[in-house]
């Protein structure tokens, strides 16, 4: 799905882009402009970023570039993080090819709470300077239950999808989630639909989810619903847990977020996940990994290891030429859940 | 050896080096010891004795016929027993994994440990010409389009490359993510390691604002950086020195000072080496040879005080080569910068056999290269000496040294070799390949073992008449 010319008009022309979700939404914010993270996926954005990197790069990083240079008047700057490694030089790729300002964070790989720190301090100063505003507590206090209430908006939205039985989609919550991370918050609202659902629960981890994944989420729920996930896109953004409501109070709650796959030792990641998988008293697992994602790529082995489910392993490159092939797939996992269910497995 | 200097210069096969050998006296051969030690310490041997040894691609390659290369590569052909015999007679062995260059001079810098690169193992299927450790990484589950250094986790599996290590430093942050799962991989297999953060340079450039001067300091090649970067590897590296106080009881920071100057000579005679090799009018040394030396800059090959005597023999020699006006090469051929290290040392003599030279690398160990400050607090100095390094800042900055000398019309040509689905390729390639938009670039994925073909030959021959 490519954007064309009446929706890219749509967007706003005041954007600040990121890429990860260690950066503090509600500091983007403070700025005035609107945070929007860049999660596109799509083929043609994807064929668009190929002029610049190889055909071996992430599809997601491909795609996001691929948008950039279709949107750049759209962007006030993008600021983006050292997260994995190809997401980190994307950020490069842009500073190099456009004039778009850039922002890089040294987000540690490592458990190093005082270089995120300073580097919080660091980013505060330059949007501080580059936008002309002061970040005093008054308003990051104002960002921050601005957030805050929304991202609890979403945990009760959340709530029904993970409820048993599931009374709402990851279609639905897909949908509305997009809003939080496109930076749309007001159309973000409680009422939705009845999506009561007796198919098996599975939980999905893996590579992000983009804006335009949905014919893939729709594929999984015809006979499946997904109710709770690990991935950015979907709910990893809305269960950051903030106390403070100050500049410190958001490096302690992103820092110390449901640690994403790509922090060494990772041990941190599989002791949420097998928790949510617990709770969710999901009977399977579906990963759902990008091509040439490494994160993800090298940890399919251990997850298979470690999670004691039933998985469904999903490569993508955003491309939905195999469809026929993945509703082949998805029907032969539901039949081992359902022999795990009936004890023949 | 006055007979063996009197030899033309020149790439010979195993059997003309095997021919060769034989005129060398035992005193010769029993001379040069690793460990300096005299009983089992001789590494001399002809390269058909590690064709034998499984290093099957041997047969194919071609080889500096100087005494001084045969004494480089039985040294570093024999890195296993070496390190085996470091355990057998109580050396502590450190794995260090992943910074490429500055790690070692802290182990180095503690009594009877030895610091060694498992990546360094990333030659091993190529010279065997086998796929053997990369089948067993994808048995153990990593990814086959990933850089070839995955084979890391099968010689970690099969505990005979070298021996379990003592301790491991692995470094990871604003690093390639192929290794640092390759990392991840190893610690879930039970390994115990140390994690270090590798911070990003950042460039002014990729800032908002354009920093005052008294917040940024300045590489020795000119790369600007905030200096707090400085400050957390400098905090990194004080974690590194207590960890190795911990594990060998000593804490004399006289000993980081001399390793640092030993260390240093070292970077010198290779600098010295690889601006003879590039300006002189015959090359003196053949690419593969001048790759080898390279990257003993990270760790001496695991004995750093024998590699540097022969790095100091090699260097007399490319002097006296350059001297002389002869080398291995042909006069005319014709100058490249090559980009990142190609995993299969064929493809560095198949680029000189169709009558390229290579006058200019960027093997993404930029921070092993550069001489480290011996004015200033030592360990700060390693921290300065890393933010040269090549893979933690932009395509831009890796890029300048080449780009310097192409305007200078110093090089006609650029190759980058790549590894499908390596992070830092997959990025950098196509941007460096504008960058350098003034020579033709020819861009190749190295294959996997053997696979070299007819096809990335008519390639590289196309290169060639295109630069020619």
């Amino acid at each position: 799905m490519e954007l064309n010319q009446t929706e890219s008009q749509k967007l706003p022309t005041d954007l600040i882009g990121y890429t990860c979700s260690y950066i503090p939404v509600e500091l983007l914010s403070a700025t005035g402009l609107r945070p929007y993270r860049l999660l596109h996926g799509a083929l043609g954005l994807s064929q668009k970023g190929e002029q610049l990197v190889r055909v071996d790069a992430c599809p997601l990083v491909k795609s996001n570039l691929g948008f950039i240079l279709e949107n750049q008047k759209n962007f006030a700057c993008i600021i983006g993080s050292t997260g994995c490694d190809m997401s980190r030089r994307f950020l490069e790729v842009i500073r190099l090819m456009t004039v778009i300002p850039v922002y890089i964070f040294n987000n540690p790989r490592t458990q190093n709470f005082d270089i995120y720190s300073n580097e919080i301090d660091l980013m505060v100063k330059e949007l501080e300077q580059f936008f002309h505003r002061r970040f005093d507590r008054g308003l990051i206090q104002r960002e921050c239950e601005r957030w805050e209430k929304v991202r609890s908006i979403l945990r009760q939205v959340d709530a029904r999808r993970r409820a048993n039985p599931s009374t709402l989609s990851t279609k639905t919550f897909h949908n509305l989630v997009s809003h939080y991370y496109q930076g749309d918050i007001e159309k973000i609202k409680i009422d939705l639909p009845d999506e009561m659902s007796y198919k098996p629960r599975v939980y999905l981890i893996g590579s992000p989810i983009s804006y335009e994944a949905e014919p893939i989420i729709e594929l999984l729920e015809k006979r499946l619903r997904i109710c709770g996930d690990f991935n950015c896109g979907l709910s990893r953004g809305i269960y950051i847990n903030l106390q403070e409501k100050t500049i410190d109070g958001l490096k302690k709650a992103y820092y110390y977020q449901p640690a994403c796959i790509f922090k060494r030792p990772n041990k941190s990641y599989y002791e949420w996940i097998q928790r949510e998988i617990t709770e969710t008293k999901s009977t399977g697992v579906i990963v759902y990994v990008l091509d040439y994602c490494d994160n993800f790529d090298f940890e399919v082995f251990k997850m298979e290891k470690r999670i004691n489910l039933p998985i469904l392993k999903l490569k993508s490159d955003f491309s939905f030429q195999n469809m026929s092939q993945l509703k082949v797939r998805i029907d032969a996992f539901i039949e081992v859940l359902g022999s795990l269910r009936a004890g023949i497995v | 050896m006055k007979k063996v200097k009197r030899i033309i210069p020149k790439k010979i096969g195993l059997d003309a080096w095997s021919k060769q050998f034989q005129d060398f006296p035992d005193e010769t051969i029993k001379k040069y010891r690793y460990y300096n030690n005299n009983e089992w310490g001789v590494y001399l041997s002809p390269p058909a004795t590690f064709m034998v040894y499984g290093l099957r691609e041997l047969k194919r390659l071609k080889f500096d016929n100087s005494f001084e290369s045969l004494r480089m590569w039985g040294f570093v052909f024999n890195e296993t027993e070496r390190l085996f015999r470091a355990r057998q007679i109580n050396k502590k062995i450190i794995a260090t994994m992943g910074d490429l260059g500055i790690v070692p001079i802290l182990v180095l810098s503690f009594p009877d440990c030895v610091p060694f690169y498992p990546e360094c193992l990333w030659w091993t299927p190529f010279f065997k010409e086998s796929t053997e450790l990369l089948d067993t990484a994808s048995k153990l589950g990593t990814p086959e389009a990933t850089c070839f250094s995955r084979v890391v986790v099968s010689a970690f599996h099969k505990r005979s490359y070298f021996p379990k290590p003592d301790l491991i430093i692995a470094s990871t942050g604003a690093s390639c993510d192929d290794y640092s799962c390759v990392m991840q991989v190893v610690e879930d297999m039970g390994y115990e390691i140390m994690w270090v953060e590798i911070p990003y340079r950042k460039n002014p450039e990729f800032m908002l604002i354009k920093p005052k001067i008294q917040e940024l300091e300045k590489t020795e090649q000119g790369f600007s950086y905030p200096k707090v970067i400085e400050e957390y590897l400098v905090k990194e590296y004080h974690r590194i020195w207590e960890r190795l106080f911990k594990l060998t009881g000593v804490n004399n920071p006289h000993r980081l000072v001399e390793t640092i100057k030993k260390v240093n000579r070292l970077r010198s005679l290779v600098a010295e080496i690889k601006t003879l090799n590039a300006r002189a009018e015959v090359a003196p040394l053949p690419g593969l040879e001048m790759m080898t030396i390279e990257f003993g800059n990270l760790y001496g090959y695991a004995d750093f005080d024998e590699w540097l005597d022969i790095i100091q023999m090699i260097h007399a020699l490319v002097k006296n080569r350059v001297e002389k006006g002869v080398g291995v090469l042909k006069k005319d051929a014709i100058p490249i910068a090559w980009i990142t290290p190609s995993a299969d040392p064929y493809l560095l003599n198949l680029v000189e056999e169709i009558g390229c030279r290579i006058v200019e690398t960027e093997y993404v160990i930029n921070q092993a290269m550069v001489k480290i400050e011996e004015d200033i607090e030592p360990i700060r100095a390693l921290a300065r000496s890393f933010i040269n390094g090549s893979l933690i800042g932009s395509p831009a900055e890796r890029v300048k040294n080449i780009k310097e000398r192409i305007a200078k019309k110093e090089i006609r040509g650029v190759l980058i070799t790549n590894m499908l689905g390596a992070s830092h390729c997959a990025m950098e390639t196509r941007i460096m390949e504008r960058l350098l938009s003034d020579v033709p670039v020819l861009s190749l994925d190295v294959p996997a073992p053997f696979g070299i073909t007819q096809q990335i030959k008519t390639r590289l021959e196309a290169f060639v008449e295109t630069i020619r």
